[in-house]
């Protein structure tokens, strides 16, 4: 539902982020997007929620081309925020409102749906964040401040969810939490990561972005997961000295990181 | 103000580069005593924070935008020197990494925009603050808008008579006070609302935590 | 030394541009610029141009119109204040295509501190905006109400200021950290 057609985008200064980027997104599909730091995850999130414009190639929904003519259209722009939506990376970015109360139902108030109120509650418990409902968003931690976000993008029924590094700033709970949430829903998902001992948890195909701004895989995650070879030309194992006793041997292989 | 080079006489900023020099010197020697060792970073990442605030967007009605200043938010939470030292610095890049702005603009700028708007900006702040905290933020943020604009329209409306041939005819900036002020004054004062309403936002944010 | 040099004749070049008032010289002046610009001479003139047109057109048509009300208007005037603006902004645009700003500052210690850290720090709070805007953006379902468009500004200020804040800290700390203040300022060091 959700497709990318020979996507490319340079920034204005020339520097090339992403380049002939070619894959669809099935409804309901859980992907996750692999890819080392500064390959263009976020940037290839970014296109794919029409805030960015390629600068080459096409981002299409559900058969309709996202530009900036279509978004310029109100009827499909609300569609496509409403039913396309992205977690940033940094949650601060995304919280603007007073009061957690008010970052959840900016997007119900927006849209002039009625039973704002009861609507905030409902996904204010799904996230767990009934408690925090009278704070300012400032003021909560990086997981928490997630999840505010989460439900201020879930309270508009969203049918493709963009999520950018979404365990970056949580702790192992929260993570925890998360897998098994994304796991429950069934709308589509695409998940970036760079922690692999998490990409599996988030989907069973994966994209893999390499240094070379290109797509260099997208297939099922274990195939990818279990070519050592791949792994290294993405720059996402490496290698060092280990010793064991007597002995000293260095392989590939992967830190839990985050 | 982005006035370009060539519309100010030497006569005049010669004297406001000297005037600007003293001021540096007296925020320099201030700001050593009153903050501690985080002066220098503090300076750095507010400058880095300006010249990106400086095109944190001033919404106006109809869904356009102008550039905010953000001169009222620094003078009432940082102070008048800091402030100063703050401006300053950003038109020096402005100047010396872009290549925009002017160096002939430069300490006119400073004095104007960093001194005077934080100045009246300050004093605006206290004169009301006591009594109506808000209103007293927003007459800073629009003081920090206006008296700037003032103060360089009097610089420029002043040129034709500093610098002029002997026929009279202007070698500078050609129009008067009668031109420049109001053509500085009404627009500004208008933007000032803008800016007004951005500052006892932000800073009623900034303290509410 | 190079940029030291470079920012002195810099500063000598204006204030003759800016005492001069025959257009003839001022014309030879930017000749010379040009020249001594080499081949970037194209492009920096093209972005001097643009650089000063709407200004320059907006003062020179209002000047002009000044004849319509049967004020004195001279052609040598517009002549002279339109050469002097692109020479100045042309020697403008070459400096800093030119100068490594922190090596022209480098006769002050703690001035080329301040720009090196400010310069290393732009980057990252320019990042920090766009992302700021494109959230706001990702979040809008119609046309904002202009209050709305205030609060978000607002926060977007607010969280650059907070980063703003911690960064401070954390950098005064690596600065003590690697021995740059004097022992006895550790004092009334800030703590976190």
């Amino acid at each position: 539902m959700l497709q990318a057609i020979e996507v490319s985008y340079r920034l204005p200064e020339g520097q090339e982020i992403l380049r002939a980027i070619d894959f669809q997104l099935g409804r309901g599909e859980k992907v996750v997007l692999l890819g080392a730091n500064g390959t263009g995850k976020s940037t290839l999130l970014k296109v794919l929620n029409g805030l960015l414009p390629p600068t080459t190639g096409t981002v299409s929904y559900d058969g309709r081309v996202v530009d900036r003519a279509a978004l310029r259209e109100a009827a499909f722009h609300q569609r496509f925020r409403r039913e396309v939506v992205l977690l940033f990376q940094n949650p601060d970015t995304m919280l603007f409102n007073p009061s957690v109360f008010d970052e959840i139902a900016f997007g119900p108030r927006q849209l002039g749906l009625d039973d704002v109120d009861k609507r905030v509650h409902h996904w204010a418990g799904e996230l767990g964040v009934v408690p925090l409902l009278e704070r300012t968003p400032f003021g909560l931690s990086g997981g928490e401040k997630q999840r505010v976000c989460l439900a201020a993008l879930l309270i508009l029924e969203p049918k493709v969810l963009l999520l950018d590094e979404p365990t970056a700033n949580m702790d192992p709970r929260s993570t925890g939490w998360l897998v098994d949430f994304l796991a429950d829903i069934n709308q589509t998902t695409l998940v970036t990561t760079h922690n692999l001992s998490l990409a599996g948890e988030f989907g069973d195909r994966c994209l893999v972005l390499g240094e070379d701004h290109r797509l260099i895989f997208d297939g099922p995650i274990q195939d990818f997961l279990g070519d050592q070879d791949r792994l290294a030309a993405a720059n996402l194992v490496h290698r060092h000295r280990h010793r064991h006793g007597a002995t000293e041997h260095s392989h590939f292989h992967t830190h839990d990181w985050d | 103000m982005h006035i370009p080079d060539g519309f100010l006489s030497p006569q005049t900023y010669l004297p406001a580069y000297a005037l600007a020099a003293g001021g540096w010197a007296y925020a320099t020697r201030e700001l050593r005593r009153r903050v501690d060792e985080t002066l220098l970073p503090r300076l750095a990442v507010l400058t880095a924070l300006a010249f990106v605030l400086m095109t944190v967007m001033l919404p106006l009605p109809g869904g356009t935008s102008v550039h905010a200043s953000g001169i009222g938010i620094l003078a009432v939470v940082f102070g008048p020197w800091l402030t100063f030292a703050v401006v300053s610095l950003v038109l020096l890049l402005q100047a010396l990494v872009l290549g925009a702005g002017g160096v002939t603009v430069l300490p006119v700028n400073a004095l104007a925009m960093g001194l005077g708007g934080s100045v009246a900006a300050c004093l605006g702040y206290r004169l009301l603050a006591p009594r109506w905290e808000r209103a007293g933020l927003f007459a800073a943020g629009w003081l920090a808008a206006v008296v700037p604009a003032a103060l360089v329209a009097v610089v420029l409306g002043l040129q034709p008579a500093i610098a002029h041939t002997s026929d009279g005819q202007p070698l500078f900036f050609p129009f008067g006070l009668s031109v420049t002020l109001p053509a500085v004054l009404i627009p500004h004062a208008i933007l000032g609302l803008g800016e007004g309403l951005l500052t006892v936002l932000v800073v009623s944010f900034l303290r509410r935590r | 030394m190079k940029d030291r040099l470079l920012l002195l004749g810099y500063a000598i070049a204006v204030v003759a541009a800016t005492s001069v008032h025959n257009p003839w010289w001022l014309a030879g002046g930017l000749l010379v610029v040009a020249a001594l610009a080499g081949r970037q001479a194209p492009t920096i003139g093209w972005r001097a141009l643009r650089a000063v047109l709407f200004f320059n057109l907006v003062i020179s048509i209002g000047y002009a119109a000044g004849a319509l009300f049967g004020q004195a208007v001279s052609l040598d005037y517009l002549i002279l204040v339109n050469t002097r603006v692109y020479l100045l902004i042309f020697l403008t645009f070459s400096l800093a295509s030119k100068i490594d700003i922190l090596r022209a500052l480098s006769f002050s210690r703690n001035l080329s501190y301040l720009v090196t850290l400010v310069l290393s720090q732009i980057i990252p709070f320019r990042r920090l905006f766009e992302d700021l805007r494109l959230a706001a953006e990702s979040r809008r379902l119609r046309r904002l109400r202009l209050r709305e468009r205030y609060l978000q500004s607002a926060a977007a200020a607010v969280h650059l200021f907070d980063r703003a804040e911690h960064d401070a800290r954390e950098i005064a700390l690596a600065m003590r950290s690697r021995g740059f203040f004097q022992p006895e300022a550790t004092d009334n060091a800030p703590g976190d």
